[in-house]
């Protein structure tokens, strides 16, 4: 199937078997490989990415199924610019080990700002175990999130356009 | 995964064609389906898209009667209604603690209620015994690692466990789900008559006919749905099945219940109501005593093996603390 | 230039500041390459097709339908290439199960094809209609299964103690108790996936795997191919999550490598999560038999600990925690002995704090339960049992403040508000157990190298094939190098995971911060020598004629104890106007002259530091844990954790902080969540999944205070660098145990600790 996928704001033209998975699209064709596979099953949360702003799983969604804009980690800040405050709170809150769950963490923490769902650590907690840390840096996680959310209010992203 | 053909539906008419006519299955969120399917579990022919349908059955509306969810809402959207926070907290709390936000997200609620065993055995097909996907080989998990699964509504074919939350609420509020058959009839049945009981045919467990779209969920207003709510006991905090849960929705006047909603989850080989549990409580007042001798009544019936011994007890005590806590519930009048 | 001999001591030490990742950047932009990221243009994709049987042979393949698929490529098994690879040689253990060498099966999920194809999807599809003929035997599965075998290890590394008569002691011991534990089954499950992509160029082969030792793995595979090791790159920049399971060699490696010989074009393979479980290593499930005497003040008169572990067939692998425990308190009468259990299984292997974790389990439980016994609180009860020197050898410790991180966490955590007796506190619905547990892991250090190149810009450079698995290595290499160069952090990259540089040690076992800061100093200290013997043999300048090891770097110039100075770019550029490079190898005192050459064979020279001759090395630390368990439901939760640690030079406190909290949520895991399931008749895992093989999620941690004790211990290591990576995992499984017995008085052996064995 030719297909049309607008990824950080730019289109991409594939041809896929209708079988292939966003994850996969974006890994194996497209090449932006900062969205991972940690489990291919949905049970880690590493292939988060943003579709319209709200935060899914790309490992289950058939990327010829995809209408809406995606965001992925290439995505939230340009090459040599200033990072999103939610990247620049995981470096200095150290909310990453290995970094391989970094990406999925991130997009997921930006949504889960944006849902408003950072309003206390336990809230965040909650709203942040859709992403699994096998390194467990999860109370820095929730330090990130809860100081690039009141940043993030005040900047409002190409990401922060909340669908209900 | 085996190859498939993708078929886009804009119209419930071409959603049911496709469906009737090429042996579809139908494509909402993808995380059972697409889950299975890369587990070589299931492989289907063809896929119909149906998430253009949301302008169809993608509502939630609410009024004296009850609530009506389209069954193209995203599990995520009814976490956040106000009219589902406010006078079915149940519906609610079942949302909210299920699987990821992420999977909720994605996840449609017609799509939820059709989640499928996390049964190893089923889930992996090496395995050559399980009756549920391959009828009449048997069942590894009687014998087998059955810590997750099912004590009531089993069978000797299959003792899998129906995995979700959303659906027990359902169960047990009575609700009634609406579907379209592929000539464009439309129906309304009792959420309890969508699933079936294993029995010597593990394999079918909905009673859809083929080609049928489920369309909606109406759950009708009472005086139970805001005294409600979903205990849910897992190994993890969060971002995990339940090993046992309890729907609980009480009428009370003066202490005294006047009539109870049950529902149980993680212990049951579908989404389960405790019918003999409510039956029990009724008309007596709630206390640690009524709710320990509705816990009994519920579980009477469980089978166990090995793995899984534990849950009838379990699934009491949850049962016990859903009970307490609903009838200490601060609720609006 | 190889330069041994002592490490000057530093005097403007920057070490020991909190310091942000440098590749921080690359992470939190997707930036970062993890070997399966790497564009391989043209590249075939791999699917592997693993046992459905635990013991037996392979019969045939039926390839008819596999064939079929679009895309489909070649299939390897045995029949076409068993004999072109040699299985890989493990670091421990000896013989380990075969793959596609033969067709004989092992155990479930073993290798025994691969599937080529165009894509990822026709592989897969293509791997599913594989049809495998297997002729099946019936399997042992674990402990007490028919057909297991049971033999007292025989292994050249490990050792049984007998110190006096332990039997006697415990026959006449006023208090003695005896115990029997469990501990289960665990599999790392790094998020990343086991990876590996090949590409031949002529006679040259790059692998691009995530690893924890680069060397290690280029040699294994250059005898597993019968190839030179330098005909082979190995490149791993970044890995995600390792925690032992990337450290030896796997089978998969050699056989994509031969597949992507056989089809001339570059071959990926990702394998799944479930694939994961069986073609790697893993935590085996241990027993253990404690026995402990003591008298009325709770002194102890002996220690006995028998353990018990499971591995595969042809290995003997185990880890022997008992050289540990044996170790941890002063009796004069001391007894282990460890066997294996062979069952048809794959072979286990390092999984972080390898021997610590399942073993120091039972012993922290035992103290506590003689605690309880004796009515003496649990931190009083090991303050007297306190040994003054190692109670095997009799050296002296490097360095031990078990009791100052007793004192000190307890202090911070609040112990004194525990009520001794068991399920004696409650909030609410909730009872509440507090609970403690010592924790130890061993000093190691191994020999490394590296290079160091300095421009006259003042710009570093920093080369080595070490590894940052998660651990800051990146970024202590640079601190490292910073400080000894006099430079700004910022002005020092760092190179690593690549058998292009110079070859480090394995990434494992807390060493790998001593081992590869030893050999940077000494690359930095081979540099300034460079700089300051040109500076003084100069007729100009303002060192002209000074002695050069009087001139130090410091704040991006060359200065002597004067304050003289002159900038780098004068210093270095009078030697270069590109750059100044120094190679440097260090063997830490006490490891054969020959450590170099087998390290760049791929071989492990390491120093373990229970096996020192001069001293006992070992690390410290206490874990506290609160628990809350419903009083009806019996969910365990966890509000609170505290680790107190003692663990020598700490170079980063940024990452050591989040290393120790790491490894403190894993002892959490271990102790209530993390548990491999096996089916007892099919000898097979069930819960090959991470939905169901249960790692923390956010909500299950909460408060977590990571303490570090300063310890300048000079005597382990010239940069007394003691490690971290497995000192916050040991100790929390018997802590959370020992709260569990305080919130409800019900003692578990067993592990995990689950809801029902509460109810």
């Amino acid at each position: 199937m030719d297909i049309v996928l607008t990824i950080n704001g730019r289109p991409h033209h594939l041809s896929v078997e209708p079988r292939v998975v966003l994850l996969d699209a974006l890994r194996d064709r497209i090449g932006l490989t900062g969205t991972k596979k940690g489990c291919d099953q949905g049970q880690c949360g590493a292939c988060t990415v943003l579709i319209d702003g709200q935060r899914v799983l790309s490992c289950f969604v058939l990327a010829a199924t995809v209408t809406g804009e995606i965001t992925t980690i290439e995505g939230l800040a340009p090459e040599g610019g200033p990072l999103h405050p939610m990247q620049q709170a995981f470096i200095e809150q150290d909310a990453l080990q290995c970094g391989y769950c970094t990406p999925g963490q991130i997009l997921s923490a930006i949504a889960c700002v944006h849902e408003g769902h950072a309003g206390s650590a336990e809230e965040v907690r909650e709203y942040m175990s859709g992403n699994l840390c096998r390194c467990a840096a999860y109370p820095n996680i929730v330090q990130a999130v809860l100081q690039a959310a009141p940043q993030m209010d005040a900047t409002a992203g190409p990401t922060s356009a909340e669908t209900v | 995964m085996r190859p498939f053909a993708l078929e886009m539906a804009d119209t419930p008419a071409a959603a049911t064609n496709y469906a009737t006519q090429s042996a579809g299955t139908y494509l909402a969120g993808g995380t059972v389906l697409l889950d299975l399917m890369k587990l070589d579990v299931i492989e289907p022919q063809t896929l119909v898209d149906i998430n253009a349908l949301a302008d169809t059955y993608g509502a939630i509306e609410a009024d004296d009667d009850g609530i009506t969810l389209g069954a193209l809402v995203r599990m995520a959207e009814a976490e956040r209604h106000p009219a589902i926070r406010r006078d079915y907290p149940v519906i609610r709390d079942a949302l909210w603690q299920a699987a990821s936000p992420q999977l909720r997200n994605m996840a449609s609620l017609g799509g939820n209620v059709l989640q499928r065993t996390r049964c190893s055995y089923f889930r992996d097909v090496s395995w050559p015994e399980c009756n549920k996907r391959a009828p009449g080989s048997g069942c590894a998990a009687i014998g087998g690692n059955n810590r997750r699964l099912a004590v009531l509504g089993v069978s000797d074919h299959c003792i899998a466990s129906y995995p979700g939350d959303f659906a027990n609420a359902l169960v047990a509020l009575g609700a009634e789900v609406g579907l379209r058959s592929a000539d464009g009839s439309e129906r309304r049945v009792p959420f309890e008559d969508l699933h079936r009981l294993p029995g010597d045919t593990p394999e079918m467990e909905t009673n859809l006919v083929p080609g049928e779209l489920i369309t909606a969920f109406h759950v009708p207003a009472g005086p139970w749905t805001r005294r409600s709510l979903y205990r849910k006991v897992r190994d993890r905090t969060s971002y995990d099945f339940a090993l046992a849960s309890a729907v609980v929705a009480l009428h009370l006047e003066d202490g005294v219940v006047a009539a109870a909603r049950i529902g149980l989850g993680g212990v049951a080989a579908t989404p389960w109501r405790a019918h003999e549990a409510e039956a029990a409580l009724t008309g007596r007042p709630l206390d640690e005593a009524a709710a320990e001798h509705a816990a009994e009544a519920a579980f009477a019936g469980a089978v166990t093996h090995g793995g899984n011994d534990f849950k009838p007890e379990l699934g009491r005590r949850t049962l016990v603390r859903a009970l307490l806590e609903a009838a200490a519930m601060e609720v609006l009048p | 230039m190889t330069i041994q001999g002592p490490i000057r001591p530093q005097p403007f030490s920057r070490i020991g500041k909190p310091t942000p990742r440098i590749d921080g950047a690359a992470k939190v932009t997707g930036r970062a390459l993890y070997p399966s990221d790497e564009s391989v243009p043209h590249a075939a994709h791999a699917f592997l097709v693993t046992s459905p049987i635990a013991r037996g042979r392979v019969a045939g393949f039926d390839l008819g339908d596999a064939r079929a698929v679009p895309g489909f490529l070649d299939f390897l098994c045995h029949e076409n290439v068993g004999g072109q690879a040699k299985p890989p040689k493990q670091m421990a253990g000896g013989e380990t199960t075969t793959t596609m060498e033969s067709d004989r099966i092992w155990h479930d999920g073993q290798i025994i094809g691969v599937v080529l194809a165009d894509s990822f999807e026709a592989a897969r599809e293509a791997a599913f209609k594989v049809r495998i003929q297997t002729e099946a035997e019936p399997p042992s599965a674990t402990f007490g299964s028919a057909g297991t075998t049971e033999e007292q290890r025989e292994d050249e590394q490990k050792e049984d103690f007998a110190v006096g008569d332990a039997e006697m002691a415990l026959a006449a011991a006023p208090v003695m108790l005896d115990a029997w534990y469990e501990t289960p089954t665990q599999h790392h499950n790094a998020i990343e996936l086991f990876t590996t992509t090949c590409a031949w160029n002529g006679r040259q082969l790059t692998i691009w795997e995530p690893s924890q030792f680069v060397y290690g793995l280029r040699g294994n595979v250059a005898q597993q191919l019968g190839i030179e090791p330098a005909d082979i790159r190995v490149v791993s920049k970044f890995v995600g999550g390792a925690f032992g399971s990337k450290g030896g060699a796997t089978a998969r490696t050699a056989w994509i490598a031969i597949a992507a010989r056989r089809l001339g074009r570059p071959v990926k393979l990702v394998a799944t999560r479930d694939q994961g479980f069986t073609i790697a290593t893993y935590r085996a499930e241990t027993r253990h038999h404690l026995r402990l005497g003591a008298n009325g003040e709770g002194r102890l008169t002996a220690v006995s600990h028998e353990g018990w572990e499971v591995t595969s067939r042809p290995s003997f692998y185990n880890v022997s925690g008992t050289e540990t425990t044996a170790r941890m308190y002063a009796a004069p009468n001391i007894l282990t002995r460890v066997a294996v259990v062979h069952a048809d299984r794959n072979t286990p292997g390092f999984m972080r704090a390898p021997p610590e974790q399942p073993y120091m389990f039972p012993l922290e439980c035992a103290m506590d339960e003689l605690a309880a016994r004796l009515g003496i609180d649990p931190i009083e009860l090991r303050r007297r049992n306190e040994p003054a020197r190692d109670p095997v050898t009799g050296l002296a410790f490097s360095g031990r403040h078990l009791m100052t991180c007793f004192d000190r966490g307890a202090a911070e955590f609040g112990w004194n508000r525990r009520n001794a007796q068991p399920a004696s506190m409650r909030d609410g619905d909730w009872l509440v157990g507090l609970g403690c547990a010592a924790s130890t892991y061993t000093a190691n250090i191994a020999a490394s190298t590296a290079r160091v190149t300095l421009r006259p810009d003042g710009q570093a450079q920093v080369r080595l094939a070490g590894h940052d698995i998660g651990t800051g290595a990146y970024t202590v290499v640079a601190i490292t190098a910073a400080d000894r160069l006099g430079l700004p952090v910022g002005q020092v990259t760092v190179e690593m995971g690549d058998t292009e540089y110079p070859p480090a040690a394995l990434a494992a076992g807390s060493s790998h911060t001593a081992s590869i800061t030893h050999a940077v100093v000494r690359a930095c200290d081979a540099l300034l020598a460079q700089i300051a013997t040109a500076a003084t043999a100069s007729n100009a300048g303002a060192f002209a004629g000074r002695e050069p090891a009087t001139l130090s770097l410091r704040d991006g110039h060359l200065v002597a104890p004067d304050d003289s100075s002159e900038s780098l770019a004068d210093a270095v550029g009078r030697i270069s106007a590109g750059a100044v490079e120094a190679y440097a190898e260090n063997v830490p005192d006490g490891m054969p002259a020959d450590a170099i050459g087998k390290l760049y064979q791929g071989q492990l020279p390491i120093l373990r530091g229970q096996k020192r001759v001069d001293m006992t090395a070992y690390s410290f630390g206490a874990q506290f844990v609160e628990v809350r368990i419903h009083a009806r439901t019996r969910e365990i939760r966890v509000p609170r954790m505290l680790g107190a640690f003692s663990a020598g030079t700490i170079l980063n406190p940024t990452t050591a902080r989040s290393q120790l909290m790491g490894g403190m949520i894993w002892g959490l895991g271990s102790a209530l969540l993390e548990k491999t399931e096996i089916d007892q008749r099919a000898a097979r895992y069930t819960n090959d999944n991470i939905a169901e093989y249960h790692i923390a999620v956010n909500a299950d941690v909460r408060r977590v205070d990571v303490m570090m004790l300063p310890e300048p211990d000079g005597a382990v290591n010239p940069l007394g660098i003691k490690g971290i990576g497995e000192l916050g995992i040991v100790g929390v499984n018997a802590a959370v145990a020992n709260a569990v017995f305080h919130a409800t008085g019900q003692r578990v052996r067993r592990l995990p600790i689950r809801i029902e064995d509460l109810l």
